[in-house]
């Protein structure tokens, strides 16, 4: 989190991270075409090859909150192959909270946890304890078959702590859900450690319930993905 | 987490941000963007930065300006409002327009790049077309003014309905959102670049050490081995010396006679202590040759004789085992120039392995013929990849005498032949294998081969026979 008291603006960091093909780009496409435009920047990819993610996609959001305070937001994904660590470590400095893009396929389990793990590792390289960081997790790809079912997902889920959304991005549902609910488990966790309330009467529930007015139901399936 | 702004790292990509126009904008091709809209729309732009530096600038001198300024007063007050019109700045995302006192109107529009004000475009003077009469504050700008001029001049003024200068600005402004955004773009994938770049190599760099290290530490216990190899076969070989002298004593009779049984008995306690004594000996060679140490005495000699030689000396035990060996070869053959003992130890290796892996009633064949070599000298392998430098040189082969010796013998799996020649390797490893020895005997076999500026190779297929070449290079004719 990055504090401008000047200006009085807060800029905050949520990463998408997972293995690759799980969606994350996917994710801030639909998030891009759901929320209605006040406040809401271009999404900008950097450097595809073959729809593949090379460096990151960044998508910009602002609240402007009546008192005055600015709340801005910057949607980050990583690279999902292997072969761009370097990368993801770069992107995921500085994070404040992340949302996990696990595949809900049952082939995929491996690429999950290896993905899961690669996330811990470059939290720990970038001097951070995962067990600090605001981590939701999001089940993608619900519309396929062979996937694992949500009693079994919601079983495994009530032995962690990470709150866990069902989706399907490409169709958009799922989407606004993961999001929001990762704004709020971010600024539980920035509460704690900057008492926002006080200093600027920012109440933790605010920017989630500010996104979840602004998100379209979702509608339509783009025309390609 | 960072409550003051963050120092960002010259390759942190932190929050994808920029803080200036500067950094996005090539001066250049704004200014031939701003160009474009003057000749289409005749309406002079300047744009300036949040930090008030002026990036580019189209504009003409209007008749109207210049007669003002040819006044006193109007001098003065045209500066006036020219350095307010440039100097202000619009607080809120709409555009402003600021007056002058000849009733034209200049149009200030902000620019804005992800919910910042980076700058501001200047649009004007022009007269806004609902504007038709010529206003008192010019008239009354100073006592010197010409009325009729002053009207005449005006009229040149570019005349815009505010609503299409307010067009003609979103316009610009929507232009300059793109130009930003692929400047944005443009810098966050170079400074990606070079982080992931630096990231690797820092990546690398830690890794090499490491390899580096366990390198290191290998490179030290085989300094280790070698020596505690020297100094136990050195240790080995003395009192072995002793146990088959004693022996040949006994057996000549020297302690007294000795029954048949006897004999016998100390007989083989001498041969064994001689196969041991080889084995000690190969060790030592082995070890010397791995540290370069192994000297070479090399002499100008016939092959055909040495290996005529190997052959005598093979002959009692391939009888023994009901294998025949067969020699042959050329006239023509040349001499070269070689260590003779190491030649032979090379020969009878070779020639020992064929007799020792073929069955009963096999064969071995020996045979010498003339053929080319590259001698690779010292300081080659580093000019292997020099994409064929001097080739039509340095690719000329010597004449070579090669040695051949082929077996019947069970052969060698396509997957060992690579790794026959190493120390202590044999293709049937296990503890309870037909075949004995210590593996050392081809590793011995190549480095003297390599001594002598040779090569050594093998073809094998299994159940079929092995043969093994040596190839050695003619002597030189100062050697002679």
């Amino acid at each position: 989190m990055q504090l401008d008291f000047q200006a009085r603006e807060l800029t905050v960091k949520l990463v998408y991270y997972g293995p690759a093909l799980s969606g994350k780009t996917t994710n801030l496409q639909a998030i891009h075409r759901l929320l209605s435009p006040e406040g809401k920047g271009r999404l900008m990819t950097l450097e595809t090859r073959d729809d593949r993610t090379l460096f990151f996609d960044l998508l910009p959001l602002t609240v402007n909150l009546g008192s005055g305070l600015t709340v801005r937001i910057k949607l980050f994904t990583v690279p999902g192959q292997v072969i761009h660590n370097s990368t993801r470590r770069l992107v995921l400095q500085g994070a404040d909270g992340v949302a996990f893009i696990a595949d809900s396929q049952l082939n995929e389990v491996r690429a999950n946890q290896a993905s899961f793990k690669d996330l811990r590792k470059n939290l720990r390289d970038n001097g951070i304890d995962p067990s600090t960081m605001p981590i939701v997790i999001q089940y993608n790809k619900r519309d396929l078959p062979n996937i694992r079912g949500e009693e079994e997902i919601r079983r495994m889920a009530s032995q962690g702590k990470e709150r866990i959304y069902l989706a399907t991005a490409f169709h958009g549902t799922g989407v606004a859900e993961t999001f929001t609910g990762l704004i709020d488990a971010t600024w539980e966790n920035l509460e704690r450690s900057h008492d926002l309330q006080k200093r600027f009467g920012l109440a933790p529930g605010t920017i989630g319930e500010d996104f979840r007015r602004r998100f379209n139901p979702p509608g339509e399936a783009p025309r390609h993905g | 987490m960072d409550e003051n702004k963050a120092e960002n790292k010259p390759a942190d990509i932190s929050y994808g941000e920029i803080a200036q126009l500067e950094e996005l904008i090539d001066r250049e091709s704004l200014r031939e963007v701003c160009r474009s809209f003057f000749d289409l729309f005749g309406l002079s732009i300047r744009v300036f930065s949040a930090r008030g530096a002026l990036l580019a600038t189209v504009h003409e001198e209007r008749s109207i300006c210049r007669y003002v300024n040819s006044l006193n007063k109007g001098r003065v007050a045209c500066s006036e409002t020219v350095a307010q019109a440039q100097m202000r700045l619009p607080i809120s995302p709409e555009t402003v327009v600021h007056p002058c006192f000849t009733g034209a109107v200049y149009h200030i529009v902000p620019i804005i790049y992800d919910d910042r004000q980076l700058g501001r475009i200047v649009i004007g003077p022009f007269l806004p077309s609902e504007v038709t009469n010529t206003p008192p504050s010019l008239l009354n700008l100073d006592p010197q003014l010409d009325p009729e001029r002053a009207r005449a001049a005006l009229s040149e003024m570019p005349r815009v309905r505010s609503q299409t200068a307010i067009r003609i600005a979103a316009h610009l402004r929507g232009i300059l959102d793109l130009i930003l955004f692929s400047g944005h773009r443009a810098r966050l994938t170079s400074t990606m670049h070079l982080a992931t770049v630096r990231e690797n190599y820092r990546e690398l760099s830690e890794k090499n050490a490491s390899l580096q290290d366990a390198f290191n530490k290998l490179k030290e216990l085989d300094r280790l081995k070698s020596n505690f190899l020297a100094t136990v076969s050195h240790e080995l070989r003395t009192p072995l010396t002793s146990i088959i002298g004693y022996s040949e004593m006994l057996e000549a009779g020297i302690a007294g006679e000795m029954t048949p049984e006897q004999t016998g008995f100390v007989e083989t306690i001498r041969t064994k202590g001689e196969l041991l004594l080889l084995l000690i000996t190969s060790l030592l060679d082995l070890n010397k040759l791995e540290r370069g140490q192994l000297s070479i005495s090399t002499e100008y000699i016939d092959p055909r004789a040495v290996l005529d030689e190997v052959r005598e000396m093979c002959v009692p035990e391939a009888e023994k085992k009901q294998v025949k060996i067969e020699a042959a070869w050329a006239d023509d053959v040349p001499f070269i120039q070689a260590d003779p003992v190491r030649l032979r130890q090379i020969l009878i290796n070779l020639v020992g392995n064929a007799v020792k892996f073929t069955p009963a009633s096999g064969h071995v064949e020996l045979s010498i013929r003339v053929t080319e070599i590259r001698v690779r000298t010292e300081g080659d392998e580093a000019e292997e990849d020099d994409g064929g430098f001097g080739a039509a040189l340095m690719m000329a082969p010597e004449r070579a005498v090669e040695f051949a010796i082929k077996d019947t013998g069970i052969g060698i799996p396509e997957a060992e032949i690579a790794k026959i020649f190493d120390a202590f390797y044999q293709v049937d490893g296990s503890s309870t294998r037909e075949y004995g020895g210590a593996g050392l005997g081809l590793s011995i076999a190549k480095s003297l081969v390599a001594a002598h500026h040779g090569t050594i190779r093998v073809e094998s297929r299994p159940a079929q026979g092995t043969t093994f070449f040596v190839v050695l290079p003619e002597a030189q004719p100062d050697a002679g």
